[in-house]
């Protein structure tokens, strides 16, 4: 009996060794100080250089004393707002600054998780960035949250091969299937897709849905809260959509495509046209781009019968939590960060575009990317998605839907249908 | 009496006392963010009764737990068998099973994410120019998470059924032997009928594993594309935390508890009606 | 040792072996993936890199939340063991010994509680975790995870001490030994091996687990392994090559348990399946 008990002890008495160092290592607690601390949430920025750190040490040595803790958050906008939702929900959620994706903005503010800036800021301090970047960051008549990086939607194509084939490029999206035709038909590439976007089920896919609805003239809400105001229009928004990919337009991937994915296929010059943000831009002009060159962007086409084409607005905001112990601290560096200089070295370092209109006129910076002037076009047509405090509610329910019709496993009359009665029932319930 | 104390009370505090808030949670319209608490009587479970996506979910979590339980045990066994016939080098064999059962599902889901990845994945450059659209194309997404599960649980019944194997007395078999039974017939007589129970328990805790099975689709595709992975867990997971509907995702949370309930007590019934024919 | 399978020979050893190996392939893709240059990942074929580097793996402990994951998997899932030990082996031993009234009620509300479904009690724990402001600390998921660990905990150990022949304890008692006397010299060395079994299994689950930990977990403060993996940030780009050193530093425990305690595992996992 003692030897099989025996028997155990020698392997499991060399693991609990190990096991006990190890956790030793991990228990060494911090050296308590009177340094303040504040804890700044954000996604991790790529690019030839991320200028986060060096914004967060140059904040530290204005306010000595302070130090700033950078965080990185999951990588999907739907990953991180659930992150958000779990933990600011209730007390001390632990941070002080948050990136937040600019839709999130009313629904935090309703919840009472951000600090009314209002009062912080200088009456003409927000002038400077977009008005509709403004707007997304205001609800019920108070400002929540700092406009911090702008995005639009945009139609990159591949300008050597339109230029080959003797084509201006699309306005409208019956002109792009055409122009996708005739180019492979006479490129003979079985490798070239025509028209790559995002048809992932998240939130990428509701603002390319969106910017359909929008071409053929329907939308997801409207003034007075009604949902799909126009579902016709908009059931033929989503069969159109579907339509490229069974036409074989856009490739049976696109139902798996994120910004990535799909940035990545063009980027390697297996496409015509993408469907992307500004940051591809300057990602296809690297030294190793396969592409490098070749790449122009246009505004999004519309439809021959419908509305001019619109890309969709998007962006990152800096907001203060409610529950931050430092409050006065934590509003001056959402401030540092999304200030003049700051704005400056994020796109130059990350090529993430600026909510500050001047930058993209700076001498600076349109020689860093000379598409700056026409970008800052593009961004000021842009039309928001929908200011409610119950976007992602909203989102979060035609997602399934609009994945479901993309990918065929249901009539696009029946999505639209379907997503009307669950979000009556939901907003039902709140109402 | 005392030894049991700790026990129950942490029983009682933290599985029965939940058990019992998630029922009266989930008669409620309750949303915090916007500040909604108050009473919904059977609404939400009426509403799920009409909802398509309750429908695809439970169709989905139906799908998802045949299949993968299926292959497991056929898999499984036949691992089994196989290791069990081996002369040498069982230990090595076992340790290449219970590496895929021992790691986390979330690092399996991340394992065949890289594996199914549309250009640079190791399965669609085996298959050249027919490579497919595993996570993205509706009608093979939940295959390929079936196929990551399988891989991950299906050496716990090769092992269970291993073990089994090595329990039944050689004499049986020499016994058999000398009858002049082939291996076909020893395999069928013999083999099969004892395992017979151990594969029911098999059964029995991979159902009710799959039934609730969470994280592999999750990461792996987060019930996606078009909803064709989204099982009931998932799908009351997303109610619960992408917007905290606290009521409406309670409601789905004690359907998926009464489900795995119910395959658990049909099971135990079977077990038991197995035993006393044995017996 | 007459087997049937006598005949096959060694050449069917090595099939089976070289299937087995293959089927681990999963695993030594992600191993060789995060050995492989940033530049290779995507470019395949070929299968194997020009070169291998350590920089995924720097990337992850300097850059991420891994290393703090490490440190809190470990604390939690060793703490969970350890607590579900303590409360469980008591109970184990009543539930294993002693005549108890309603005691078969008892054991199906155990087998009842090892089927429980996460997603069942998610929603109320979240608001009791928020109510005592255990989300994101250790104690808060030790205790969410104990609740889960301690019904397989005590399934697995009154197995194993029914297997402890009785006629000892009565050897003891008759020599004058308390019932805690008799746990101390006699139950516990005896059962050492089953201990350390079920010890392996609470372990595993706890570092494993991902609902709770997914949802009751902020910050490098509490955040565990599978969690930090999940959620492995990056903008827009996926960074393959440090989801793969990282899903591979997720794994050590769990390999290294199954590589030097393997008998133990085995024994646990069978007794869990064969018992009544």
């Amino acid at each position: 009996m003692r030897a099989s008990a025996g028997r155990v002890s020698r392997p499991l008495r060399s693991l609990l060794v190990v096991w006990l160092l190890a956790l030793g290592g991990c228990a060494g607690g911090q050296p308590e100080s009177e340094v303040v601390t504040l804890v700044f949430k954000y996604a991790r920025i790529l690019g030839r250089a991320d200028p986060l750190p060096a914004l967060l040490r140059s904040f530290e040595a204005a306010h000595p004393g302070v130090r700033v803790k950078g965080e990185a958050l999951p990588w999907t906008s739907d990953d991180q707002h659930q992150f958000y939702v779990i933990n600011l929900e209730g007390r001390s959620p632990g941070f002080d600054v948050m990136m937040l994706d600019c839709i999130w903005v009313p629904e935090f503010a309703r919840a009472g998780w951000l600090t009314d800036l209002t009062t912080h800021l200088r009456p003409d301090e927000l002038a400077p960035h977009f008005p509709s970047a403004v707007a997304a960051a205001t609800y019920g008549g108070r400002v929540w949250a700092l406009p911090w990086i702008m995005n639009v939607g945009l139609l990159y194509y591949r300008a050597d091969l339109l230029a080959k084939h003797g084509l201006r490029p699309p306005e409208t999206y019956e002109e792009l299937v055409d122009q996708v035709r005739r180019i492979r038909l006479a490129e003979r590439d079985p490798a070239l897709d025509g028209y790559l976007w995002q048809g992932k089920q998240y939130e990428g896919l509701v603002v390319n849905v969106l910017e359909a609805l929008w071409a053929n003239g329907a939308r997801l809400l409207a003034e007075d809260g009604s949902v799909f105001p126009e579902p016709a229009r908009a059931a033929d928004a989503l069969r159109f959509l579907r339509g490229l990919i069974e036409t074989g337009v856009s490739p049976a991937w696109t139902t798996a495509a994120d910004e990535e994915l799909s940035r990545r296929a063009f980027g390697d010059g297996h496409a015509i046209f993408l469907r992307n943000w500004p940051y591809a831009m300057e990602l296809f002009e690297t030294a190793d781009s396969a592409v490098r060159g070749k790449v122009a962007v246009v505004s999004l086409p519309g439809r021959a019968r419908g509305e001019r084409g619109v890309g969709s607005t998007g962006g990152a905001h800096l907001g203060v939590s409610r529950r931050s112990r430092h409050p006065e601290l934590a509003v001056a560096l959402a401030r540092h960060l999304a200030s003049e200089p700051a704005q400056r070295a994020i796109a130059l370092g990350a090529a993430l575009s600026p909510t500050r209109q001047a930058l993209y006129h700076d001498p600076e910076l349109v020689r860093a990317n000379p598409e700056m002037p026409r970008l800052h076009a593009f961004a000021l047509a842009g039309r928001p998605r929908p200011v409610t405090p119950y976007y992602l509610l909203i989102s979060s329910t035609v997602q399934p839907e609009f994945s479901a019709a993309l990918v065929g496993v249901k009539p696009p009359e029946r999505a639209i249908a379907d997503a009307r009665a669950r979000l009556s029932y939901f907003l039902g319930a709140i109402r | 009496m005392l030894l049991l104390a700790p026990t129950v009370l942490a029983l009682a505090a933290l599985t029965v006392y939940p058990g019992v808030w998630v029922l009266w949670l989930s008669l409620q319209h309750r949303i915090p963010i916007f500040d909604v608490s108050r009473f919904a009587g059977l609404d939400n479970y009426a509403f799920l009764a009409g909802d398509p996506r309750f429908l695809n979910a439970g169709r989905a979590t139906a799908i998802f737990t045949v299949a993968s339980v299926a292959l497991e045990v056929v898999l499984g066994l036949t691992a089994a068998l196989a290791i069990h016939a081996q002369r040498g080098g069982r230990r090595l064999a076992l340790s290449f099973l219970l590496l895929a059962w021992a790691m986390p599902a979330v690092v399996t889901a991340k394992l065949f994410e890289w594996l199914y990845h549309p250009t640079a994945g190791l399965i669609n450059v085996a298959l050249g120019a027919r490579s497919l659209n595993w996570l993205g194309d509706p009608g093979l997404a939940l295959p390929a998470v079936v196929l990551a599960d399988v891989w991950r649980t299906m050496p716990f019944v090769a092992i269970l059924c291993y073990a089994r194997l090595l329990a039944i007395p050689a004499e049986l078999y020499e016994a058999a032997q000398v009858d002049g039974a082939g291996r076909l017939a020893t395999l069928t007589r013999i083999t099969l009928p004892m395992l017979g129970r151990i594969l029911l328990v098999a059964v029995l805790f991979r159902t009710l594993d799959a039934l609730r099975a969470f994280d592999i689709m999750f990461v792996l595709t987060g019930g996606g594309p078009a909803g064709m992975t989204e099982t009931l867990t998932v799908y009351a997971y997303r109610a619960l935390f992408q917007t905290l509907q606290l009521g409406f995702g309670s409601a789905l949370s004690v359907v998926v508890f009464l489900l795995v309930m119910a395959v658990a007590w049909a099971y135990l019934k079977l077990l038991r009606a197995g035993t006393t024919v044995a017996a | 040792m007459r087997r049937p399978a006598r005949r096959i020979g060694t050449l069917g050893d090595v099939v089976v072996l070289g299937a087995l190996a293959a089927y681990a392939i999963p695993f030594f893709w992600q191993l060789l993936t995060s050995f492989k240059p940033e530049a290779e990942l995507l470019r395949v074929p070929p299968l194997l890199p020009s070169r291998l580097t350590l920089e995924h793996y720097r990337v992850v402990i300097e850059q991420s939340l891994m290393p703090q994951a490490l440190g809190n998997s470990l604390g939690v899932a060793t703490l969970t063991t350890l607590l579900a030990l303590v409360i469980g082996l008591p109970g184990a031993y009543a539930v294993a010994r002693l005549p108890l009234p309603g005691k078969r009620l008892l054991l199906l509300a155990i087998v009842a509680s090892t089927a429980f479904p996460q997603i069942a009690t998610v929603s109320p724990l979240y608001l009791l975790m928020r109510a005592l402001e255990l989300r994101d600390t250790w104690a808060g998921l030790v205790l969410v995870h104990t609740s889960f660990a301690l019904p397989l905990t005590i399934w697995l150990l009154a197995g194993f001490i029914r297997e402890v022949p009785i006629e000892t304890e009565e050897a003891a008692a008759v020599d004058g030994a308390g019932l805690l006397g008799i746990f101390r010299w006699v139950v516990i060395p005896l059962l050492a091996p089953g201990l350390a079994s079920t010890a392996l299994l609470a372990f595993l689950f706890s570092w494993n687990e991902f609902l709770f930990a997914y949802t009751f977990t902020v910050s490098g403060a509490s955040r565990t392994v599978p969690v930090a993996l999940a959620l492995f940030p990056g903008v827009f780009e996926v960074p393959w090559g440090d989801i793969a050193a990282a899903s591979m530093l997720a794994s050590v425990p769990p390999v290294l348990i199954v590589i030097v305690l393997q008998r133990f595992l085995v024994r646990g996992l069978v007794a869990g399946a064969v018992k009544e």
